[in-house]
């Protein structure tokens, strides 16, 4: 099963977009293949996962040569937990897309998109080598770009050409970073860089690299200062476009400084600590702050995600074991949450013909269901006990205190006040307050409905069951977080010895 | 050698950078162009120069060694990095035709659709 | 126990459909199942009076050391018997106060998820739980003071009691991280148990402080007690049971239960004695300026609060029985006072304290549960109110520092106390009765909005008189919780002439001429409040538009929607990062002396400069194409002269095809007027842009300036041939070695192919007609399909040597190209026939799927299966996987540059 499960996942999606693609004229076609290929992902992902939990790290050496020489596919319970994240939002935001997705989207090349985009996430999630998570970086960007245009409005290209040019600069950032490390080192696997670092002459000429990584994948991740991107488009193309990019696309960066900044860059501590601290902090506040100026939702979750990132970049940043649980705990909450406010977002924006606070209200007389969807999503990203979010942020706050952390620790709880602000503040206006002007009947049918609630009810079940069953996701969250911080078991698995 | 174009690598990344600060969209294209003709560059020159060695094994000889081939992989890399940037690049030309299209401007600070500059701010 | 929590909140989620089913029964029904609850819990009162206590825990979350664990001992007994009795009442009063509006229902589910997040909070054994059910009666006291959510008043003050006591809670949540870090468990009973490990710990200041405040803004103490007045814009009920009974009262409950570890220090003592002693007057003060009964009632509340924290720090047996007993006291004529007042407004339409009087003629229960409730707060024998007053003045006298300053605030705040007594239950009723057609006047409220009132109002009557019998029972067990020690209780009616009665009576004296003079006292407490200024709600407010403030200068500066400023961070943070970290690092390595270069490679590098450096200067607006041009081609020459066939050659057929694209679309876009680009600007843009190509110089001479690890170049120079069946290691790499980077790359190109249409436009009607030239035409035709057979055979051969998939089909494409040059786009797309997107879509399809075979074979995927078929000639021919995956990219190439060069012809 090793000889192609830790691949399925990436394989599925990615035939299916192929697939999609031939399939140009048929959409129904298309339709089958999206759902035959994104559950497969899911089923994929959620085996695999509990093969890793049974066996440890697995590797696949792709093409049957040996790392460092070929290209290896290594999963750990981070990557395994990642891709299964990745399986759940992707089907659900496919269900979605169903209703959301219109005529013109579909023509366009929204399902070969969107499969294309659940196949670089995947890798990247999954691979081992710095170079192919390189290449699923460009898959992802390119992905990303179709899925901004498909509807194009005026906004769309305005908002796409500014994070077309700036993921590139990050992507070339990175691999320039790539090319560099590889000439020091002479390699470009993942487990053989954790060996080879340490043993570089030139310390300076490392750090450096390892800054520029930083730097690429800060911009990746949207952090401070190198976040601009992210508001500009987020909220301009479709619903479930915005839902799985706000979900999926930045904690990639994010999952790739866990992945870097603790088997790559193991021993570099001090100042790269330095400055992921300083970061964190800066990307927390300025997150929240850019929100609390907004009037659209989504640009106000847009400035949420940077607020986000900036919490678990802190996890990070302590590298310490307790840090690192609740950086993957928080990761995995808030793709699911973020997602699911976006969904509810949309829905939102259709039942008020549009996303401004100022024009909106009456929602929670209009729609008692969708009023209960958003308040589960919104109060678990504000913290609100029992909730997912709570959970990860006492990880952190825990972490942070036990760290010594004071300055951060604070932050992150003045911030979460701030956000819990900020959440709140959209339920008073598009929810609680009766709108300013009587808004036009819905444009919601009831087969629609189905399908636009289904999923976000399903993620709000999800963010309640982690909120109050939450041992097992402690528990995994541990797990991973020791394997991130004691690589030998998967260096010993991509390496084919024993540990 | 390496010592000369990695100097050469730096010197087209500074006029691409340059070039995509512009105001004017195309020059920004072309910054993006020679970007990735730098990048390209560098890499190759990571992967250390060599004269007068291929990286192709001559009929009649079934394996060589390190020091009689010129760097294949960072040769393999950087093809993939070309086809890819080729690829993104054509797909940013397009983009910028249809923006100058739609929004009417090649004007980088006229991009203000999606970010409009004067928004109200209210509790 | 934990299934009694759980039973109310299963109570609250039912509580909209009974209410549907039942009508006027439904609430009664509610009401009754609190009211069996707190039977249970009223019959364990013999258990813990002895001194025992009664726990349960379920394991929640072991990683962390969080159970759900409760614990009942005398603190929690009481509150519990508070919240479900007075629960019970309220529910009562609130279904017939609420009566006929159709949001009854899920107005009682919203008041019995907060009882049970309350009884929750109180029975709590773990911080981390406490904290949850903490959050919780937060959440629900914000969506029941919201109630009426169309009103803006409402969600203002909604939100402002969310965010106050929200935000106090994340304080005290840090607060509690601390303590179980300090005491190594999250249980409350442990970490009270009468040790000195937080106390002695080096962050009991801060502690104290985090607990302070999460207390203080739950307890509306100053400066935060602004909230609860501007809570009265909810409902009644709401006021009535949260805001007089139950949740203000939380944070007292925190801080009487964390006396045993907090308590005792002198920090703790002028704490909370200061600050309580400064909201007791606070109160007292603001509530004879008030004409409305329930902010009279609301500010009343805030200082009997203060009392209580005061209690609560003076921290010494007298002082810790006097806060059992007032609490009791308070919650009688609090909550009973409130409903009166909710019944009164009911009943006549306004609340009013000038337009009210003469009402005792027409309801006589509620007037006889008025004046329980009134001499209850007033404190006259035989009230339990006059024993609780009594206590308070015994404790402050008892106080081991500065017993005058708390005695003289005790009485004037409880004179002022009588004065609005005098005001909230002595006027409406038995005042004069205003005269005038708008008079209001009303008659005997419904069962429900009186029986809570009068039993309250009973009750505080029975516990003063058969103190002995109810009271000691009750609030033994209670202090001896607090204080961790059984402390015998002295309560008593009557205990001689005491300093305490004498204060009492001096306190009766000053309230009722200050409720005689109560105009002119209004008068000088208003001159009195705008002299001092201090208006702490300002201060929320301040934050708030402050905050929004800074928001919009952040967004304004930082997100300013400028690309251009976009781009220039980002550089400026590459160029900082390596340039700041090889400089400190020490990582920078110079090449030593003049490098060994030949004359071809100075030309080629100083070619690629130059052309990097016109494109710069050039402005007219097709030559900085032949720039860029001139600088791709020479680094495609750059690769040739250092053994780079293939790469050279994929090189120049890119930079053709960008050039021309390129073109293409210039020769379609506007001309632009001159973008220029500020002087500043321009050096600024200068100064990143050398930093930038500084910084990659540095790195790379850094990089270089040690020999390069062989290992992976032995490898491949070792197995190409062998492993891979190929002569071409490069190509050897790209299908085979690390076949999967390939693999995405053609994903890549695919979906920039799809991008591109999808921007450009699908197939179109009208688009560029052929060029009319017979020559052209055969010619084309001819060598149309030359060129097609050629890249064919270019991409079998590139496993053995230059050549390719990748370069065959752009060769490919070519073809096709130069036909619809000359043919017309239309005529080459029939030759295609098919969609040239489909084209790439079977290319990426065909090279995943060639990657299967190896899996069905029981090898790691993407494994080549090599087949070497006898075909009678001397050489070896290698027939693989990798030679189809090859194909593929050939097919997703060829379709890319297809579907991208026809759109842009159809234009």
């Amino acid at each position: 099963m090793t000889a192609w499960l830790p691949v399925l996942p990436v394989v599925a999606p990615l035939l299916g977009a192929a697939l999609a693609a031939v399939a140009r004229r048929q959409v129904p076609a298309q339709r089958l293949i999206a759902l035959v290929a994104t559950s497969t992902q899911l089923a994929a992902a959620g085996v695999l996962l509990a093969e890793v939990w049974r066996r440890g790290p697995i590797a696949l050496h792709v093409g049957g040569w040996p790392a460092p020489f070929g290209i290896v596919f290594a999963v750990d319970l981070l990557g395994a937990t990642m891709a299964v994240i990745t399986g759940v939002i992707g089907t659900a935001v496919a269900v979605y897309a169903r209703a959301d997705a219109d005529a013109g989207a579909e023509r366009d090349g929204f399902h070969p998109l969107y499969l294309a985009l659940l196949a670089g996430v995947a890798g990247a999630f999954l691979t081992g080598d710095l170079f192919n998570l390189y290449v699923w970086f460009e898959v992802m960007l390119a992905a990303a770009i179709g899925l901004l245009l498909v509807g194009t409005r005026p906004a769309q290209l305005d908002g796409t050409l500014k994070y077309a040019l700036l993921n590139l600069i990050g992507t070339t950032f990175f691999l320039v970073a790539l090319g560099w490390l590889y000439g020091l080192t002479g390699t470009l696997n993942m487990a053989d860089l954790h060996l080879r670092v340490p043993a570089v002459e030139n310390r300076g000429a490392v750090l450096a690299t390892a800054m520029l990584l930083l730097v690429a994948f800060g911009t990746k991740s949207a952090v401070f200062p190198l976040f601009f991107w992210l508001p500009a488009s987020y909220h301009t193309p479709l619903a479930s476009v915005s839902a799985v990019f706000a979900g999926l696309l930045t904690k990639v960066g994010v999952y790739a400084l866990l992945r870097v900044f603790t088997l790559v860059f193991a021993g570099e501590g001090t100042a790269i600590q330095t400055a992921l601290c300083w970061i964190a902090g800066a990307t927390m506040v300025t997150g929240v702050l850019g929100a609390a100026a907004q009037q659209d939702v989504r640009r106000i979750l847009s400035f949420h995600i940077v607020s986000q990132i900036g919490y678990m970049v802190l996890g990070l940043a302590l590298y310490t074991p307790l840090g690192m649980v609740g950086a993957i705990f928080y990761v995995v909450h808030h793709i699911v949450v973020k997602a699911n406010l976006f969904l509810v977002g949309g829905v939102a924006e259709r039942l008020a013909d549009g996303g401004d606070l100022r024009r909106m209200g009456g929602l929670y007389r209009r729609d008692g269901l969708l009023a209960v969807l958003f308040a589960v999503p919104a109060a678990s990203l504000a913290g609100l006990p029992p909730l997912s979010g709570f959970w990860a942020k006492l990880l952190l706050l825990q972490a942070s205190l036990a760290a010594g952390r004071w300055a951060l620790a604070a932050t992150a709880l003045v911030v979460g006040l701030l956000t819990l602000y900020s959440m709140t503040k959209i339920w008073n206006e598009a929810f609680w307050k009766d709108p300013p002007e009587p808004l036009p009947a819905g444009r919601v049918s009831g087969r629609s409905r189905a399908l636009l609630l289904g999923p976000i009810a399903a993620l709000a079940a999800v963010t309640v069951a982690i909120g109050l069953w939450t041992q097992p996701f402690v528990a995994l969250a541990e797990r991973g977080a020791a394997t991130l911080l004691d690589p030998a078991a998967y260096v010993a698995a991509v390496r084919g010895v024993a540990p | 050698m390496d010592t000369v174009y990695a100097a050469v690598a730096g010197t087209v990344t500074a006029c691409a950078v340059y070039l995509l600060l512009d105001r004017n969209l195309v020059r920004v294209l072309l910054g993006v162009i020679l970007l990735s003709a730098a990048v390209n560059l560098g890499i190759f020159v990571a992967g250390r120069l060599s004269r007068g060695l291929l990286p192709l094994i001559p009929p009649g000889l079934e394996r060589l060694g390190a020091a009689d081939v010129a760097n294949p992989l960072s040769q393999a890399l950087v093809l993939t990095a070309i086809v890819i940037s080729f690829g993104l690049t054509a797909v940013l030309l397009a983009l910028v035709l249809r923006t100058a299209r739609d929004l009417g401007t090649l004007d980088a600070d006229d991009l203000r659709v999606s970010e409009p500059r004067r928004e109200e701010v209210q509790a | 126990m934990l299934a009694t929590v759980l039973a109310v909140l299963v109570l609250a989620a039912a509580a909209p459909a009974i209410d549907r089913a039942l009508g006027r029964c439904g609430p009664w029904l509610l009401a009754a199942v609190p009211a069996g609850i707190g039977g249970w819990y009223l019959a364990q009162l013999p258990t813990i009076a002895s001194g025992a206590v009664m726990a349960e825990r379920v394991p929640w979350v072991p990683s962390l050391g969080v159970d759900l664990a409760v614990l009942l001992d005398g603190l929690s007994l009481l509150f519990a018997l508070l919240i479900l009795g007075i629960g019970a009442l309220v529910v009562a009063y609130a279904g017939a106060y609420m009566e006929g509006r159709s949001d009854r229902g899920r107005f009682l589910a919203f008041l019995l998820a907060f009882m049970g997040s309350m009884l929750g909070l109180v029975l709590a054994d773990d911080v981390v739980v406490l904290f949850v059910f903490w959050e919780l009666t937060s959440v629900t006291s914000y969506l029941l003071i919201g109630f009426d959510h169309a009103d803006p008043r409402a969600r203002r003050n909604a939100l402002q009691a969310l965010l106050v006591t929200g935000g106090g809670g994340l304080a005290m949540l840090a607060g509690f991280v601390l303590a179980a870090a300090a005491g190594g468990t999250t249980a409350v009973s442990v970490l009270t148990d009468g040790r000195d490990v937080l106390r002695a710990s080096p962050a009991y200041p801060a502690m104290l402080a985090l607990f302070a405040l999460g207390a203080f803004t739950k307890s509306a103490q100053v400066p935060f007690h602004f909230w609860l007045p501007n809570a009265m814009v909810a409902p009644t009920p709401v006021s009535a049971y949260l805001h007089s009974a139950t949740m203000v009262k939380a944070g007292l409950y925190l801080l009487a239960r964390f006396t045993p570890a907090l308590g005792g220090t002198e920090a703790w003592f002028w704490t909370l004695a200061a600050v309580g002693t400064a909201t007791m007057l606070t109160g007292a003060a603001r509530a004879v300026r008030q004409t409305d009964l329930k902010l009279v009632l609301a500010h009343t509340t805030t200082m009997a609060l203060g009392a209580l924290t005061l209690m609560l720090g003076l921290g010494h047996r007298y002082a810790l029985q006097a806060f059992a007993v007032f609490l009791v006291v308070h919650a009688f004529y609090k909550g009973g006072l409130f409903m009166l007042a909710g019944a009164v407004d009911h009943e006549t339409g306004t609340r009013d304290v000038h337009r009210l009087g003469g009402l005792a003629r027409a309801m006589p229960i509620t007037t006889t549960a008025a004046v329980l409730a009134g001499l209850g707060m007033i404190g006259m024998p035989p009230m339990f109110g006059f024993i609780g007053k009594e206590s308070v003045y015994e404790a402050a006298l008892t106080a081991h520092a500065a017993p005058a300053l708390w005695l003289v605030a005790a009485v004037a705040a409880n004179a002022l106390t009588v004065v609005a007594a005098g005001m909230v239950a002595w006027g409406p009723f038995f005042g004069p009765a205003p005269r005038g057609e708008d008079a209001p006047h009303g008659h005997e409220p419904p069962l429900g909005l009186w029986l809570g009132p009068l039993v309250l109002g009973v009750l505080g009557l029975a516990f003063g008189v058969f103190h002995e019998q109810l009271a000691q029972p009750l609030l033994h067990p209670k202090v001896a919780a607090i204080a961790a020690e059984p402390l015998p209780l002295t309560l008593h009616l009557w205990g001689g002439l005491t300093p305490p009665l004498f204060a009492s009576m001096v306190t009766l004296v000053l309230g009722i001429a200050g409720f005689r003079g109560r105009a002119r006292l209004a008068a000088f407490g208003g001159a009195l409040a705008r002299v001092h200024r201090i208006h702490c709600e300002r201060g929320y407010d301040a934050t708030l538009a402050g905050l929004v403030r800074l928001a919009a200068w952040q967004t304004r500066t930082i997100q300013s929607g400028g690309l251009r400023d976009y781009l220039a961070v980002v550089f400026a943070a590459f160029a900082a990062a390596v340039l700041g970290t090889l400089w400190a690092a020490g990582g920078v390595r110079l090449p030593a002396g003049m490098p060994d270069v030949r004359f071809q490679e100075w030309a080629v590098a100083g070619c690629i400069a130059g052309g990097a450096l016109a494109t710069v200067r050039v402005r007219p607006r097709l030559a900085p194409v032949a720039t860029v041009g001139i600088v791709g081609y020479g680094v495609g020459l750059a690769f040739a002269i250092f053994g780079a066939p293939d790469l050279a050659y994929t090189q120049f057929m890119a930079e053709t095809l960008a050039v021309v694209i390129l073109m293409l679309v210039l020769t379609r876009l506007p001309t632009a007027p001159r973008l220029e680009r500020s002087p500043a600007v321009r050096r600024r843009d200068a100064a990143i842009a050398v930093a930038c190509g500084a910084a990659v110089t540095l790195a790379l001479w850094s990089v270089t300036a040690a020999p390069l690890d062989p290992r992976l170049t032995a490898w491949f120079a070792a197995e190409s041939y062998l492993a891979g069946h190929g002569r071409n290691i490069v190509n050897v790499i790209l299908v085979d070695f690390r076949g999967l980077d390939t693999m995405g790359e053609i994903t890549v190109v695919a979906l920039g192919g799809l991008v591109a249409v999808l921007l450009l436009g699908g197939p179109r009607r009208r688009s560029a007609g052929p060029i009319a030239s017979v020559i052209l035409a055969t010619v084309t035709r001819v060598v149309f399909a030359a060129i097609l057979l050629f890249s064919v055979w270019v991409m079998l051969r590139g496993h053995n040597e230059p050549g390719g998939g990748f370069i065959g089909g752009l060769l490919a494409a070519s073809a096709f190209a130069l036909y619809a040059f000359a043919a017309g786009a239309r005529a080459a797309r029939r030759v295609l026939r098919v969609d040239p997107i489909v084209v790439a879509g079977a290319g990426v399809a065909t090279a995943v799927l060639s990657a299967l075979p190896a899996v069905a074979a029981g090898r790691p995927f993407m494994t080549g299966l090599w087949w070497f078929p006898d075909l009678g000639v001397e050489a070896k021919v290698a027939l693989g996987t990798p030679l189809l995956f090859d194909a593929g990219v050939y097919l997703a190439v060829a379709g890319t540059m297809l579907a991208v060069t026809f759109s842009l012809l159809e234009e």
